[in-house]
Formats: C-alpha cells, sequence, structure tokens
C-alpha cells in the first residue's frame, strides 16, 4: 500500500488562461464530457438504423445475428468491463500519488483493450470463412434479402468504427503511460490521467450498448 | 385538337398556367399566405425606416418609453402570428391529404425514370419517351419507380411532384381541366443530363386522348404483355392453376392481406409483388414452403410493371 | 473601487495609455508568431482571412453559374463543367465560408473579450481546429479544382456512391475532416462560456453574441457527428461497397437523405444564430439603447437550436415519406416562426425611440431584418404542405435560402466586420465607401435573388443547365443582379485593405457601445485586458433606458 515514501505530490501546472487550478480541472473535464456527447451522436445514428431495421424486418435481421459470434461478443464484453475497472484503479492511485501502481493499472488496461482487438480479429476472420461479408467480391451464404445485407454492413461499419476508437485509445494511453512514467508527471499534469480515464470509459460503454443492439436482442 | 401552342410562346409570363383544379387551389393559398405575409412584415419594414428616420440620433424628440421589456406584448407577437400561419399548415395538410389519396378510378400510367430519361407507358401498352399524353377531366395516376438514382418528376402546371426512387414504387395524381402543352421535368439533380431530361404533357379531351391511343401504336396491352412474361420467365409452372407444385394461388391476390409466416399480414400491393418477386426469401407466407428462386438483376423493371399489371388482372375463378 | 473598476462600468472615460503593454497585432512580428500563436484573436485573424479567400473561390464559381444561364441553350460550359462549378459553389460557401464565417472569426476574437476572459478554454486546440480546417478545405479545394466532383454540396445517394464519375471520395474526406474543425471549435465554445466567465458576468449579463454562439455550438456538437457518420458510409458504399444507401447494394436511398438532413438542417441554424447575434449588437449599438425583451431573445437562440433538430423532415416532402411524418414535420417547421418572430419584433421595439446613427454597420442590419424577414416567411411557404410539392427543388428554394444566407448571414458578417473592424485591427474604415458598398450589396443582391422566386414558381427546377427559353428574361435580369453584387463586394475588400495602413487611428470605443470588448485598447493587448474585469452591470447599459420599475 502507499505510504509517505512512495507517495508523491499531486497537482496540476496553471496554465496561463486560468485564473485558478480548480478552473483548469473543471474546464478538462467539461472538454472530455463535451468531446463524449459529440462521440455519442457520432454512433447514435447507426444504434438507430439497427434498431428500426430489427423493427421492420425482424425475420431477415434475426437471420443476420443467429451467424454472430455471440460468446465471442460476450467474452469482449467481459474484457472491456475488466479494462474500465483497471483503469479506474489507476485514476485512484493517481490521486493518491502512487506512480507505479498507477503505471501497472495503466498498462494492464492496455493490454486488456488489445486483447479486445485480438478477439474482434478473430471473429472477423471466422465471419470472412463462413462467407459472412456481403461487400466483398467472393461467395456470400446469409439471406439475400436487402435488410439483412444492410444489418449486416451496420454491424461492420459499427464494429469498425468502435474498433477505430479502441485503437487510439490504446495508443493514446500508451503514450500517456510514457509520459506518466517520467518524474514529475503527477505533479503537473494529474488531471489526464482522470480526462483520459473518462474516454475509456466511453469506448467501453459504447461497447455495452454495441452488444445487446447488434447480437442479443431478438436472437 | 383543342390544343394551344408551345409553351415556349409564353415568354413574359409571370404565372405559370394552371391546368387542373388542385393547381388552382394551390395558387389561391399561395396568394393568400402571400396577403398575410405581407400583413405582417410591412408594418415591420414601415416601422424600421420611420424609426430610423425620426429617432435619428441628431433630433430632438421624445425618447422616454415605458419598459425595455413587456412579456405580454413580446407574447402576443410571437403567438399571433404563429397561430395566424397555422391556418396555411391546416390548409396546405388538408391539401396533400387528398394529394396522397388517388381517386380508384384513377387512369394508370407507368413511368420509369433513368439517367436521363423518362419512359411513360399507358394501360394499353402505348409507350413515350420523354413526352406523355393524358386525357383532359379523369384523374391520372402515375406510378414510377427508378432504375438508377433519385430523379423526380414534376409537372408545374399541375403544382405536383414526387421523388422517383430506386428499388421502391412512388405515386402522383392529377385530374388536368385544361387541353394544352405543358412541360415536365426532372427535378432532383440526376448527373451529367439532368436539365435535358424533360419533355411536354400533352393535355387531350378524352375523345383525342382515344385517337391518340390508337394512332400511337402498341402490339398489347401491359396487362397482356405480363400474362406473356408470366409465361416466359416460367411463372405458371407453379403459380398456374394447372401447377403440381404448392404454391400461393395469385388470383384476386392484389390489395388483399397476405398472412405472414412470423405472424400479422401485409397487404399485397405494387411494391409487394415487386419485392416477391426480387427477394421471395423476404417475408415468408404462413403455409408454404419457400422453394421460389430470386429473379433479383433477371427480371428488369419495365417487366416487372408488366408482370404487376398483369397479376392485378387475375380474378378469383366464380367471381 | 478601484479606478479600473469605473473603466468597466463606464468606457467612455479616458483610457489608461501609460504602461501599456504592446497589442496583439505588435507584440510579436514574426511568421512564427502568426502560424503557431495560440492568441485566439490572432486565430481568428488566421480564420478571417482564409474563409475571405474560400468566399472569393465560391464567389467566382457563382459567377461562373450565373454567365452560363445568361443564355437558355447552355453553350458557355459543357454540361459536366456545369455542374461541377454549382457543386464547387455550394461546398465551398456552405462547408468553406458559411459554417465557420462568423463563429470562427468573430465567435473566437469576441467570446473571450465579451465575458472578460484571457482566452478560450482551449487555446492549442483552438489553433489545431485552424490547422485541421485548412487541411480539410485546401484539400477539397485542389479536388474542386484539379479533379472536379458533380454531386452537388447535398451528395445524395446513390448518385454519390455508384453513378458519379469524379472524384467524390476525396472531397468527401476533406468535408469530414472540416467538420472535426466545426467539433472542437464549438466544444472549446461550450467550455469557455460555462466555466472562463470573468466574476460578475452571470448568464444573463451575457450580450447576445454570446448567447447565440452558444446555441451554435450546441449544434457543431451534436449536429456534425451525423453529417460526419453519413459521409463516412458514403466513403464506405463508394470506396468498398459496403452497401448503406445504394438498393442495389442492399441499401436505402432515403437513409442518407434522413442522415443528411439531420445535421444539415441544423446546419442552417450554425449559419443564421451567429447573425442574428451581430445584429442583436449592431442594433442596441447604433441605436444606444438596451436591448428589448433581452430574455426572450437569449431563450429565443436556444429555442431556434433545440427545434431545428426537429424539422428536417421537411426537406423530403416529395420523397414517399409517410403522410403522418410529413405533416408532424411540416408543424414542426411552423414552429420554428415563433422564436423568430420574437427577433425580429424585438430588434424593432428596440429601435423605437433609440437615437439612431445610419452608419455603415447599422445600414447592413437594417438590411438584413428586412432580408432575413422575406427568407424566413418563405421558408414557410416551403413548409407548407400542398406548397411544397409545387416549389420543391425549384429556383424558389435557391432563392429563399439565398435570403437566408446572404440577405441573412453574409449582410450580418459584413456589418460585424465594420463594426467590430476598429477593435480587430485599430483603424477605421473610411465611412462613405462603406455606405456605397453597403447599398450596392443590398440592391444587387435583390436584383439577383427576387427573380430567381419567380422563376422556381414559374417552374424552373434548380441545377438546370439548360433551361427552357421562356425563363430567359428573369435568368439574365439575375445574372445583371449579381455583377451589381459582385462589384458591391469589392468595395468592402479593397477599402477596408486600405485602411490597415492609411484609415484613421481607432479609439477604444468609437462607437459609444456597451460591453467588455469595449473596455480594452483597440487593437487589444496580448490577454486582453489590464486586470481581469469584474462586471456588476446589466447588459447593454445604453443610455437611453427606460425609467427604473419600482
Amino acid at each position: 500500500m502507499p505510504d509517505a515514501v512512495t507517495a508523491e505530490a499531486v497537482d496540476i501546472e496553471l496554465a496561463e488562461q486560468f485564473v485558478t487550478k480548480e478552473q483548469q480541472r473543471d474546464v478538462g473535464t467539461l472538454g472530455m464530457w463535451a468531446w463524449l456527447v459529440t462521440e455519442l451522436l457520432l454512433f447514435a445514428g447507426l444504434f438507430l438504423c439497427a434498431l428500426i431495421l430489427r423493427i421492420q424486418f425482424p425475420a431477415d435481421v434475426t437471420l443476420a445475428t443467429t451467424h454472430l459470434k455471440f460468446w465471442i461478443g460476450a467474452t469482449n464484453t467481459a474484457v472491456l468491463i475488466c479494462s474500465s475497472l483497471t483503469m479506474s484503479g489507476a485514476i485512484v492511485l493517481s490521486r493518491l500519488g502512487w506512480r507505479r501502481g498507477m503505471l501497472g493499472c495503466m498498462l494492464a488496461t492496455a493490454c486488456l483493450g488489445t486483447l479486445f482487438l485480438v478477439l474482434k480479429g478473430y471473429e472477423y476472420y471466422q465471419d470472412y470463412d463462413e462467407n459472412m461479408m456481403p461487400f466483398l467480391a467472393r461467395p456470400y451464404a446469409l439471406g439475400a434479402h436487402p435488410s439483412t445485407r444492410l444489418f449486416l454492413d451496420i454491424y461492420y461499419v459499427t464494429t469498425g468504427l468502435h474498433g477505430v476508437h479502441l485503437i487510439t485509445g490504446v495508443s493514446i494511453l500508451l503514450v500517456l503511460t510514457w509520459q506518466a512514467s517520467r518524474p514529475r508527471f503527477l505533479q503537473m499534469h494529474q488531471n489526464r490521467i482522470e480526462i483520459y480515464g473518462l474516454y475509456w470509459h466511453f469506448i467501453d460503454l459504447i461497447w455495452i450498448i454495441v452488444f445487446p443492439v447488434l447480437y442479443v436482442l431478438n436472437r | 385538337m383543342s390544343v394551344s401552342g408551345s409553351p415556349a410562346e409564353h415568354a413574359l409570363a409571370l404565372w405559370p398556367p394552371a391546368a387542373s383544379h388542385a393547381a388552382t387551389h394551390v395558387d389561391y393559398l399561395i396568394l393568400a399566405f402571400t396577403a398575410v405575409t405581407l400583413l405582417l412584415t410591412v408594418p415591420i419594414f414601415l416601422a424600421i425606416t420611420y424609426f430610423a428616420l425620426v429617432y435619428r440620433a441628431n433630433r430632438r424628440v421624445d425618447r422616454t418609453h415605458g419598459s425595455d421589456r413587456n412579456v405580454k406584448l413580446e407574447l402576443s407577437w410571437m403567438l399571433i402570428p404563429f397561430f395566424l400561419t397555422l391556418t396555411f399548415f391546416a390548409w396546405g395538410a388538408q391539401m396533400f391529404d387528398t394529394a396522397k389519396h388517388p381517386p380508384a378510378n384513377a387512369l394508370r400510367i407507368e413511368a420509369i425514370g433513368r439517367q436521363w430519361m423518362w419512359k411513360f407507358q399507358h394501360p394499353g401498352g402505348q409507350a413515350e419517351i420523354n413526352d406523355l399524353h393524358v386525357p383532359a377531366g379523369q384523374p391520372v395516376l402515375v406510378n414510377m419507380i427508378s432504375q438508377d438514382v433519385i430523379h423526380s418528376l414534376y409537372l408545374p402546371s399541375f403544382r405536383v411532384q414526387m421523388e422517383t426512387l430506386p428499388g421502391r414504387y412512388t405515386q402522383l395524381w392529377f385530374t388536368a381541366n385544361l387541353p394544352g402543352i405543358y412541360r415536365l421535368y426532372c427535378s432532383e439533380y440526376c448527373g451529367t443530363d439532368h436539365s435535358v431530361m424533360d419533355g411536354q404533357i400533352t393535355v387531350q379531351s378524352p375523345r383525342d386522348y382515344e385517337h391518340w391511343l390508337s394512332q400511337a401504336g402498341s402490339s398489347q396491352s401491359l396487362a397482356a404483355g405480363g400474362k406473356r412474361l408470366f409465361a416466359n420467365y416460367g411463372c405458371t409452372g407453379c403459380h398456374g392453376a394447372a401447377a403440381t407444385v404448392r404454391a400461393p394461388m395469385l388470383a384476386g391476390l392484389y390489395g388483399r392481406p397476405v398472412p405472414m409466416e412470423a405472424g400479422g399480414t401485409v397487404t399485397a400491393s405494387d411494391d409487394y409483388i415487386r419485392d416477391k418477386i426480387l427477394n421471395p426469401d423476404h417475408n415468408l407466407i404462413a403455409g408454404y414452403k419457400q422453394v421460389m428462386p430470386s429473379f433479383a438483376g433477371v427480371i428488369p423493371e419495365d417487366e416487372l410493371i408488366q408482370l404487376i399489371a398483369y397479376i392485378k388482372t387475375m380474378q378469383e375463378p366464380g367471381s | 473601487m478601484s479606478p479600473l473598476d469605473s473603466l468597466y462600468r463606464d468606457p467612455d472615460t479616458a483610457r489608461i495609455t501609460l504602461d501599456r503593454p504592446a497589442d496583439y497585432l505588435h507584440a510579436e512580428h514574426t511568421l512564427r508568431s502568426w502560424f503557431f500563436t495560440t492568441d485566439h484573436k490572432r486565430i481568428a485573424l488566421l480564420y478571417l482571412a482564409s474563409i475571405t479567400g474560400f468566399f472569393v473561390l465560391g464567389a467566382i464559381a457563382a459567377g461562373l453559374v450565373r454567365l452560363s444561364l445568361v443564355v437558355p441553350n447552355g453553350v458557355i460550359f459543357t454540361n459536366d463543367t456545369y455542374n461541377k462549378l454549382f457543386t464547387m459553389h455550394g461546398v465551398i460557401m456552405v462547408w468553406f465560408f458559411l459554417i465557420p464565417s462568423i463563429p470562427a472569426t468573430f465567435g473566437n476574437f469576441l467570446i473571450p473579450l465579451m465575458i472578460g476572459a484571457k482566452d478560450l478554454a482551449f487555446p492549442r486546440l483552438n489553433l489545431l481546429s485552424w490547422y485541421v480546417f485548412m487541411t480539410g478545405a485546401l484539400f477539397t479545394m485542389v479536388v474542386l479544382i484539379v479533379g472536379g466532383v458533380d454531386t452537388g454540396w447535398t451528395f445524395y445517394a446513390p448518385f454519390s456512391t455508384t453513378y458519379s464519375n469524379f472524384y467524390v471520395i476525396p472531397a468527401l474526406i476533406g468535408v469530414i475532416i472540416v467538420g472535426f474543425s466545426s467539433i472542437l471549435t464549438g466544444l472549446n465554445f461550450i467550455v469557455t462560456i460555462h466555466k472562463m466567465r470573468c466574476p460578475g458576468m452571470t448568464w444573463f449579463r451575457m450580450p447576445i453574441f454570446v448567447w447565440t454562439l452558444y446555441a451554435t455550438s450546441l449544434i457543431f456538437l451534436l449536429g456534425t457527428p451525423v453529417i460526419t457518420l453519413a459521409l463516412i458510409l458514403l466513403v464506405m458504399e463508394r470506396a468498398f461497397h459496403i452497401g448503406v444507401f445504394d438498393p442495389k447494394l442492399g441499401g436505402d436511398p432515403v437513409l442518407f437523405e434522413h442522415l443528411f438532413w439531420f445535421y444539415s438542417h441544423p446546419a442552417v441554424y450554425i449559419m443564421v444564430l451567429p447573425g442574428m447575434g451581430v445584429v442583436t449588437e449592431l442594433v442596441a449599438a447604433f441605436s444606444q439603447k438596451r436591448v428589448f425583451g433581452y430574455r426572450f431573445v437569449a431563450y429565443a437562440s436556444i429555442g431556434l437550436a433545440s427545434i431545428t433538430f426537429f424539422v428536417w423532415g421537411h426537406h423530403m416532402f416529395v420523397n414517399g415519406q409517410s403522410q403522418l411524418a410529413s405533416t408532424v414535420f411540416s408543424f414542426l417547421s411552423f414552429a420554428v416562426a415563433v422564436p423568430s418572430a420574437v427577433k425580429v419584433y424585438n430588434w424593432t421595439a428596440t429601435i423605437h425611440k433609440g437615437a439612431i446613427r445610419l452608419d455603415t454597420p447599422m445600414l447592413y442590419a437594417m438590411g438584413y431584418i428586412g432580408l432575413f424577414v422575406l427568407g424566413g416567411l418563405t421558408g414557410l411557404f416551403l413548409a407548407t404542405l400542398a406548397v411544397d410539392a409545387h416549389l420543391h427543388d425549384t429556383y424558389f428554394v435557391v432563392a429563399h435560402f439565398h435570403y437566408i444566407m446572404v440577405g441573412g448571414t453574409m449582410l450580418a458578417f459584413l456589418g460585424g466586420l465594420h463594426y467590430w473592424w476598429p477593435k480587430f485591427t485599430g483603424r477605421m474604415y473610411p465611412e462613405a465607401w462603406g455606405r456605397v458598398g453597403a447599398l450596392l450589396i443590398f440592391i444587387g443582391f435583390n436584383v439577383t435573388f427576387f427573380p430567381q422566386f419567380i422563376l422556381g414558381y414559374l417552374g424552373m427546377p434548380r441545377r438546370y443547365h439548360v433551361y427552357p427559353p421562356e425563363f430567359q428574361l428573369l435568368n439574365v435580369l439575375s445574372s445583371a443582379g449579381s455583377t451589381i453584387l459582385a462589384l458591391g463586394y469589392f468595395f468592402p475588400m479593397i477599402y477596408l485593405v486600405w485602411s490597415l495602413w492609411f484609415g484613421k487611428r481607432a479609439p477604444a470605443n468609437p462607437w459609444q457601445a456597451k460591453g467588455l470588448e469595449w473596455t480594452t485598447s483597440s487593437p487589444p493587448p496580448a490577454h486582453n485586458f489590464l486586470a481581469i474585469p469584474r462586471v456588476d452591470f446589466e447588459p447593454y447599459d445604453y443610455p437611453i433606458k427606460a425609467p427604473e420599475r419600482a
């Protein structure tokens, strides 16, 4: 456990446009929330399309969903929830000023994120193997009806977009870990860990919407 | 022939010809709306000009005024114009309702839009490219579909237009009451030659129209063509009276509710029949095994129209 | 009370001129100090210079379109060239001029000054937004000029995804990139307005201009991601045949219309709302009178930004949308008239019994009110179901939105530019030339676009390169008007640049206007104020006011 010897001072450095540090902290957090609202809207259109398709053409969509790899999706959900847990750990430890523990948690988060991507890649490979990708110039095995195809297309676009976010997230996290490994980081930029944490939880949240909307409903 | 000359002769017209009662009605609506608009705006223009002259900074005038807010006044100029204009919302919505419900006795024209031409077909099978002849005094329903991008059939003299979508039928209708030659356009931008995807619509007296039909030349009606295609594509093998495969009978199908395997019913509309021919796997019918092959990419749009026209004419035996 | 406090209360008192730090223009002189600046004022000027450049290119394209339409048989340009020209005009004007115009220039410059902050909340993000904007815009610009795109600025599928033979994908990528710049700007403004206000600057002491930009930023944040998604899906479909919109690939073309207009209708208010804010400032300053019904005008901005997300279906009355949906969208579109009416009538009431000076900015503001009213009410015509069935996709629509975009936004932009020019540059523009320019633009604009209302009612469809000969007279009239309009635009471009070197030095507050931006020197110092202001007075604290209520 952190003791007086290992704990570092925790603070932020006041940027010139602010009057108080409290204002600076609030600004950072609000800025990230605003960004997340905009991201949510980016995905919302896709979720809405998927839901409308399900309501309009339940049978055709069920045909597609039964071929999605439910267990890989479920495992990935668990993986991401675990990664949110480790990220929360990193935030708590950063507040306490326990740098080594925080770095460990951040690396664990990045590893879990990578594990998710690997599993997702394997899932895409299986789909490819089962001829489930209607947009490729190769045989396509699932129902010919437009709404089945449309649903699958939306599935690939949504999970692909989420994957891009995750790749970005892991890259930023690794850079941040590297930065945070240097001395005095926590004295100058502790709030970056908290702000980044919001983003990571958000990627997680998107997947927690993706999973029921695309994999589970009327299965 | 009581047909006036080319539309290009009306070079200085500031008002388009109205060739149907609905068009005249739209004109009334727009004129009334303009009058109300002027009522609401001219006072603003006059007031601004007047204030700007009277209250110039260098003039000595009384500038005392009551208050710089007045909730009642503000609410009134917020809500009174709103309720006034709502009249026109209701008026427009009511006319739109009429436009969405074509009369049952309408003459049905089939239209296909493609880059960059219109093809119109009369029930008797007479086909026209870019030009359309219709009788006066009878409701005309244009049922249309696009082969490629979105087009829009626009008939300004009847004050109507409707987008022509790929993969789905859309409709518009009108009753012409004034014989003459009017313009028709594609109004949705559709590529290189969008601006020459236009033509003329000729409104004729019913007698002239009959005469034109007989001159236009057609070997067979749409339904007769459909019957031939029905046999050529092998539909009769399963859907015919002597078929051995158990397939749904099509007689009397059109406009009836069809029970679905997934529960509920779907009304057998044009779109339903087209979809069923192209994607038989979709919307499985209760009580039948799906064995029909898909005709997507096999039957072109104009033949689909003929097939549907034929299926519509199939009567239930004994009825 | 310190002497500074009284300065903020009454900006007309003599300025403290001793020991003043160098103003932001003269603080540093290197090229680097401009291109790597984080000063919101310098970034605003970077935007001003770049959008002026884009405006000129868009205007040239418009001029060529009008030139082509002088003859009905379309012999001046080939059909594809014409289609590329109007696409170029639309894409540049909408995405690279109108959307960033007032927010990214005036908003960037003035929000911190108006709320008493040293800078925006994220100065480096602000610079990044400009670079993102320039990357996307220049990229698309090169594509538009070198290869050309013929889809129109609306990029309707499946034409854009399957049938167009030109460079749709690169153009779309540029527009998507520019969208990120909008999002970042909106995010920056929202956080700044929430967290950076100086002591005493409550929400209801903020100028209306800040309110309208807050509303605009909400639209940036909530609407832009949806268009980003729609355009990404277009790219996916065109590049990888992931069918979402083309029925041949299993898609639905109407879905694109929904996604597109869900953003692009609110985008109209991205262009309109800041203009309303500018005009409110101008009307109050040149009447020397408090804004009538300040709270209602502020609420109306937020009201417009909210309603605008629920009216997108009025672009789709004639595409087979269900009758119920169309009727509901028509009704909601009429509701937009409520907050708009408040604004217009309250401006009129503000002018009433003011001490009015008809300087150039006020001329633009008065022109704005007239033209915006006309544009707005013809919008109601189009929201009427049965009327739209006739006027949809005709020149009536073209005239309607040019009355809003040029008659509205552009005039507000020019009015604001003249009003704040002394603050931006420290120089006065020549007043007489300004008035002549304003008059020419007003006349030229009306001659150009009023005939198009008639053309539309006569049934001339938009985006027509070859048109029936009976429409030639009105088209020639419209083209003639556009030359007057172009001449009008030359005036401010020339004398404003001239004034940079030869204009009279501007005092801190040449218009005797109220508001924190006028309490600091012209041009302001690097961090805006010598000390953080403290506000204990109401907004628009002008001398002509109603007697205090008991």
